[in-house]
């Protein structure tokens, strides 16, 4: 195994579960770690990186003040490329690191072998088990980087001696890489009809704080934490949230309730903690929890183990939603259709600042959205979209979408290439039908 | 705030293409598209777009009458519209097609009324119409009549504030062009920013059109702290001369609003003494004029009172008295027995060798004379002030004659100096009864003794001012005498005594000494270090002049001495913090010999811009760092400390130039590596920072033999009278494992023995004021004992450890101590916690977080803040620190 491998897993690497004490926000600057003898003393963070970090620049607002500060730091930073560049071109420090690095891939020998740390003695020591099972007393290198050492962490040891000469970092849990999203969503704003109100909320509670946090300031207010989206079922919840990951250049994660309930005890909070870390080491970033009623109703005397575990999950939930270690820029949105059976907890400001509620469109959104679903559609000159928009019964945006849909497989049916007013007619009293699962409320004609 | 129209949700239009459309909207034959549009629109939306094209049509309307009707209902309109944060108000966008058709109706207009309100409503609408850089909104502003700029909105006026900067700089460049009414206008917004809590814009306007004096009008009782704490902390990221003109600008509101305490704080640091003097003769209460005293006395100015200052005689002493720091021992000592560190400690309680494991304990007998000496200096230091000790005081006075000095003839040679002088230091700041107990020494036989006497009785009036002068009368025919010993104990007593005095008497005597070729090096090093130290910033050109002809006078030989470091060591403290001044002296400092040539351009370079941030001066002195030098030149170890002293000004440029000095550590050769730990040092004086500590740790292992040296000193540096209980530990595993190394051990001892600096009540740090005055004075201790330390074998290992009391110049009681009327100590409870930095602020933010409750005196450690957690009293001066003088609040009622 190289240097080069090891080196970066080093630079780059993502620490480990012990950093729910959220100490950790600077893991992308660090430089490769200084060999130093003590090691443990470095755990809270304050080491070398914290040296790489850059000042933080008061007041937020934007003020000659800040500007001039700004410059002030600029003006030090390309000072030190000056003299760093003017280094590098006068004694070229490549060869010594290159052999530095040979020197400690002599120490740490070939081939190392892979065993989880057991303990840890004192700075130098630990006990080790290899694969094989038996566990050995055996020392730590001096290169290794003990901030990230703790127990259970899989490390690599010598061939020989099995002394501790790297160390594996297990990544971020898989579960949650997959939760990011990485393609944005088409749908934007444009594709939402109606829903002024909602959307002007939203950008104010998640959008504004993440990238005019000084409006705020300037105000002298905490911008809020999250929001809870509520309403019947098909009012454009997701559909929002959607938009919102489509417009944010923030980090955008995404989760149902449901997958936050797994199969064995302590996992699913692991997930939760897990979930709220990477947000955190991205951010800014935007986490939509979709269907919390999964995970989040009302708490009760629970019987089976199962339900124990959920309200757990829940527990853990509260707590990173505002717990004892403050979030930065990380903004929750919440979904539900169901937000009478959630637990007070939850919603208390403070961890849910905004509730909006998502109403049945009125007849204004009702055509806009009508509009929007049928904006691509071929249409017939008879189609009057009035008469749907203006209808008594309740619609919610997706049976609109619904019946703009029925409408054009009818319309496909019958190898049109128009959509007329008739299909309309016939998909509104489909779509109606099955909702009511009832009877129709009138013949065909 | 950033109004972004593409990202407004209310319609699905896209701004570009209504903005494209033809402006003759109105036209009855609508294009289909655009009726679709429309219908986007909800029916209110609608019917005041509606509205706004009638008013629009109607604007160009023939009569005077439809027209002013239209203007006044489009202006009600757009004044009314609440926006939120997200999007453009409606009526403006909806205007907003109409744009071009209203300017251009606005050309045809004649000069009348209704064409200043055209004017008006083209300006608001040109903050999201005209092109960037086109500015029409500041030129319609100016066409237009000039009502209150307020009423169109906060949002309006910084528009106009944005567009006019670059107006002015546009018309500075054409000379001609006048810029009265763009003036007019920048009152009107400054008044308006300043009613509205809005004081950095202000400012920031003001300090755009270069006219910061109008500021001084438009502030009132409820903004002018605010505004003064935001200039004042621009300053020091001004370049000059802004940055003074930020301050005095700043005295002059504090001197409107008689916040004479503030006034005075930006006098010092303006180093302005007319204006002291000014505000002691407008203020008339006694009680501030004694607060002004203390502020004095804590920065170390040297201020005689005249009688149109106070007129009074009685209380002309008594002011003089409390600059002069008469009282400062008692107050400390006052300290010291509240919290109940009265209790002398031996060197031994410090080392705490029990608590170190294995082989360190037993390794004691290793050269017991500098292990003695070693045990001197941290006597001295943890004791310093408390007037006694185990050491020094308790056998002279247990035991009386017969074994009189018994720990002093433990030591060797000039170890006895030092010791000698230890008493000095233990008695810190106590005149009277300092000489007494010194005075036996000055007769003893061994001339070293005495010299270390002598330098006892400077250390005893260091920072204090006494009628009689006995520290003066004392040393001064001492420095005639032969042995050179003696006459450096002298000179040293002396230059410690009358830091930054400018005393006329010492320049007369101590020149002639300079002049003398004869005088031995050392003598002449000390010399000049005295008549620097003394004549500390004042630019004086006689000393200069004959530091200058002393250096040129030695042979090449003496030259390469370790001891001419401090010559133009001297020079630089003529000049310190005086920044322009020095470049006459450096011209000269041009011709001399090669040896000495560039490390006297550095040392003076980086006096001179001492406390400045200058960054330039960091870039050229990061500059001389990048070279690399053939073997003998030693001028980048004064570069590195420069690097800390120009830095160290605020708090950015610290933390910043602890990331240079990272760099130096990766890239630099051994010279420089030696002194980054010092820099480092001096750059978080008695201010622990981990990441600094970190640093020092690691490096007081380093290979190399010097800069783990300077990084053990520099760790004793850091945390310098805090108790700090893990560099405590550090040091205390650095004693063991450095056993066997007299010369590292040393310097663990003394780091050891600088941490308990006065059992922790003491501090090191040359900033004052909330870190806002810059004392010379201390700064110049604390650079004397860096320089020395750059070649520690040389002096502080060598025979010349007492250099190392060249530190009691800086060192200050870290107390906030309350005082009544009578000036007798007041117990009030007040709240210490971090310091938040609230400058530019809106609101009255926290000033301090994580506080706790104590009640006075109180220590406050670096980076601390007071504030009075009581309303009975009222404290003089609004930054607590030092001596604070408290008065009853006549308006104060008991709580039931």
């Amino acid at each position: 195994m190289g240097q080069g491998q090891s080196g970066s897993l080093n630079k780059h690497g993502l620490p480990g579960d012990r950093n729910k004490d959220g100490e950790k926000k600077d893991k992308k600057f660090e430089p490769p770690p200084a060999p130093s003898r003590v090691g443990r003393k470095q755990r809270k963070q304050k080491g070398s990186e914290a040296a790489a970090r850059l000042p933080v620049v008061t007041p937020l607002t934007k003020c000659k003040l800040r500007l001039l500060k700004m410059e002030r730091i600029k003006d030090y930073l390309l000072m030190e490329e000056e003299f760093v560049s003017n280094q590098e071109r006068l004694k070229p420090q490549e060869d010594k690191n290159e052999e530095d690095r040979s020197k400690v891939d002599d120490l740490r020998g070939s081939p190392m072998s892979v065993g989880s740390l057991e303990e840890l003695i004192d700075e130098n020591h630990a006990i080790v088990s290899s694969s094989v099972g038996p566990e050995y007393y055996v020392g730590i290198l001096s290169f290794v980087d003990k901030d990230q050492l703790e127990p259970g962490c899989a490390i690599l040891m010598h061939n020989k001696v099995l002394s501790v000469v790297g160390l594996l970092q297990d990544d971020v849990d898989p579960m949650v890489s997959v939760m990011k999203v990485e393609k944005a969503p088409l749908e934007s704003y444009a594709d939402i009809g109606g829903l002024d109100a909602q959307i002007q909320e939203i950008k104010e509670a998640v959008e504004l704080p993440l990238t005019h946090p000084e409006l705020y300031e300037d105000i002298g207010i905490k911008p809020p934490k999250g929001v809870i989206l509520y309403g019947e079922p098909g009012t454009g919840k997701t559909l929002l949230a959607k938009a919102v990951a489509n417009s944010t250049s923030a980090t955008f994660l995404r989760v149902v309730g449901s997958e936050l309930i797994q199969k064995y005890l302590g996992d699913g909070p692991k997930l939760v903690r897990e979930l709220f870390r990477v947000a955190d080491d991205l951010s800014p970033s935007i986490v939509f929890i979709d269907e919390i009623d999964a995970v989040g109703t009302k708490r009760y005397d629970a019987h089976s183990g199962g339900e124990r575990e959920i309200q757990r999950t829940m527990l853990e939930l509260l707590n990173q939603l505002d717990g004892f270690d403050s979030r930065g820029d990380v903004k929750v949105i919440l979904a539900t259709n169901r937000i009478e059976s959630l637990d007070p907890a939850l919603l208390r400001p403070g961890r849910i600042d905004r509730k909006i509620e998502f109403p049945l469109p009125d007849i204004k959104t009702r055509r806009r959205i009508f509009q929007i679903h049928t904006s691509r559609m071929t249409l017939a000159d008879d189609v009057n979209l009035e008469e749907f928009v203006m209808t008594k019964d309740e619609f919610s945006g997706a049976d609109i979408k619904a019946i703009c849909t029925e409408a054009g497989l009818l319309a496909l049916r019958e190898r049109r290439m128009k959509v007329t007013h008739a299909d309309f007619k016939k998909a509104k009293e489909k779509v109606m039908f099955k909702k009511k699962e009832g009877v129709p409320e009138g013949l065909y004609m | 705030m950033a109004v972004d129209p593409t990202s407004n949700a209310n319609s699905s239009t896209p701004p570009a293409a209504s903005a494209a459309k033809p402006p003759s909207v109105k036209d009855p034959k609508k294009s289909k598209k655009d009726e679709k549009k429309d219908e986007d629109l909800s029916e209110e939306d609608l019917a005041l777009k509606e509205q706004l094209e009638l008013y629009v049509e109607r604007v160009q309307d023939s009569d005077p009458g439809v027209q002013k009707l239209a203007l006044e209902s489009m202006r009600q309109e757009i004044r009314t519209a609440t926006s939120s944060m997200t999007s453009v108000p409606k009526p403006l966008k909806f205007l907003r097609p109409h744009y071009g058709t209203l300017k251009e109706y606005f050309g045809k207009m004649s000069e009348s009324v209704l064409r200043k309100y055209l004017a008006d409503i083209l300006s608001v609408l040109a903050m999201t119409m005209s092109a960037e850089g086109e500015r029409e909104s500041l030129k319609y502003r100016l066409l237009g009549s000039e009502g209150d700029i307020g009423s169109w909105g906060h949002e309006y006026v910084r528009n106009l504030a944005g567009e006019i900067s670059p107006e002015f700089s546009k018309r500075q460049q054409f000379e001609e062009a006048s810029i009265d009414d763009l003036m007019d206008l920048v009152q009107q917004i400054v008044a308006f920013h300043m009613k509205h809590n809005a004081e950095p814009e202000a400012v920031d306007l003001l300090m755009e059109v270069e006219d910061l004096d109008l500021l001084v009008e438009h502030v009132d009782s409820t903004n002018y702290k605010r505004t003064c704490s935001y200039l004042t902390s621009s300053a020091s990221y001004l370049a000059g001369p802004d940055d003074l003109l930020a301050l005095d600008i700043a005295y002059g509101i504090y001197l409107k609003f008689e916040d004479l305490t503030n006034a005075l704080r930006t006098g010092v640091a303006l180093d302005n003494l007319q204006y002291i003097k000014h505000i002691y003769e407008i203020s008339n209460d006694l009680l501030q004029k004694k607060q002004f005293s203390y502020i004095l006395a804590q920065h170390g100015l040297v201020l005689e009172l005249d009688d149109e200052m106070v007129a009074d005689d009685d209380d002309r002493e008594t002011l003089q008295d409390i600059i002069n720091n008469v009282k400062l021992s008692e107050g400390y000592l006052a300290l010291a027995r509240d919290i109940e560190v009265m209790e002398p400690k031996s060197p031994e309680d410090i080392y705490k060798v029990h608590l170190i494991d294995g082989r360190a304990s037993a390794s004691a007998s290793l050269d017991s004379a500098r292990q003695n000496l070693a045990a001197t200096f941290v006597n001295a230091f943890v004791n310093a002030g408390f007037g006694q000790d185990k050491l020094m005081t308790v056998t002279s006075e247990s035991s009386g004659g017969a074994n009189t000095g018994h720990w002093l003839f433990k030591n060797k040679e000039h170890g006895k100096a030092s010791a000698a002088a230890s008493l000095g230091m233990i008695l810190l700041w106590d005149v009277d009864s300092g000489l007494a107990q010194i005075d036996k020494y000055l007769h003893s036989n061994d001339n070293h003794v005495v010299a270390g006497a002598l330098l006892g009785v400077g250390i005893v009036n260091c920072n204090i001012k006494n009628d009689c002068d006995p520290a003066f009368a004392l040393l001064i025919d001492f420095t005639e005498k032969e042995d050179p010993t003696l006459r450096i104990g002298a000179i040293m007593g002396l230059g410690i005594a009358y830091a930054g005095s400018h005393k006329e008497e010492l320049k007369v005597r101590l020149s002639s000494i300079l002049g003398d070729s004869k005088t031995p090096l050392e003598v002449l090093a000390f010399t000049a270090i005295t008549l620097g130290l003394v004549y500390v910033g004042s630019c004086c050109e006689e000393i200069a002049q004959s530091i200058i002809f002393a250096l040129m006078d030695r042979s090449e030989a003496e030259l390469s001495d370790p001891l001419v470091r401090f010559l133009p060591l001297a020079l630089g403290l003529l000049y310190l913090g005086k920044q322009e001044s020095v470049e006459a002296t450096s011209e000269v400092s041009k011709t001399f010999h090669e040896k000495i040539r560039n490390y006297c351009d550095v040392t003076l370079l980086s006096l001179a811009y001492a406390g400045t941030g200058n960054v330039l001066k960091i870039q050229k002195l990061l500059g001389y760092c990048a070279q690399h030098l053939e073997k003998g030149e030693s001028h980048q170890g004064p570069a590195v400390l420069g690097i800390g002293l120009v830095a160290m000004a605020e708090e950015l440029g610290l933390d910043m130039a602890i990331r240079s000095l990272e760099h130096l550590l990766q890239y630099g050769e051994q010279n420089i590596r030696r002194a980054v730990p010092l820099s480092l040092g001096l750059l978080c004086i008695s201010n622990p920072k981990v990441n600094v500590m970190d640093t020092l740790s690691r490096l007081s292992h380093d290979s190399d033999g010097e800069v783990s040296m300077a990084a053990i000193v520099s760790l004793g540096l850091i945390g310098a009278g805090t108790n700090n209980a893990r560099i405590a530990g550090m040091l205390r595993n650095l004693s063991s494992y450095y056993y066997k190394e007299a010369g590292h051990l040393f310097c663990v001892r003394i780091a050891q023995g600088l941490v308990h600096l006065g059992k922790g009540l003491l501090t090191l740090s040359p900033y004052h004021s909330d870190r806002f005055l810059l004392s010379p004075i201390k700064l110049s201790g604390l650079i004397t004992v860096l320089h020395a330390c750059l070649d520690m074998k040389a002096t502080v290992l060598g025979k010349y450890h007492y250099m190392l009391y060249f530190l009691v110049l800086a060192m200050q009681p870290r107390m906030l101590m309350t005082v009544d009327e009578n000036l007798k100590p007041l117990s009030v409870p007040v709240r210490v916690g971090q310091a938040v930095d609230v400058v530019g602020q809106a609101g009255r933010p926290k000033t301090i977080t994580g506080f706790q409750t104590h009640s006075t005196p109180v220590l406050l450690a670096a980076g601390d803040r007071a504030e009075l957690a009581t309303e009975k009293y009222i404290p003089l001066t609004k930054v607590l620190e030092g001596f604070v003088i408290m008065k009853e609040n006549p308006d104060y009622r008991e709580e039931n």
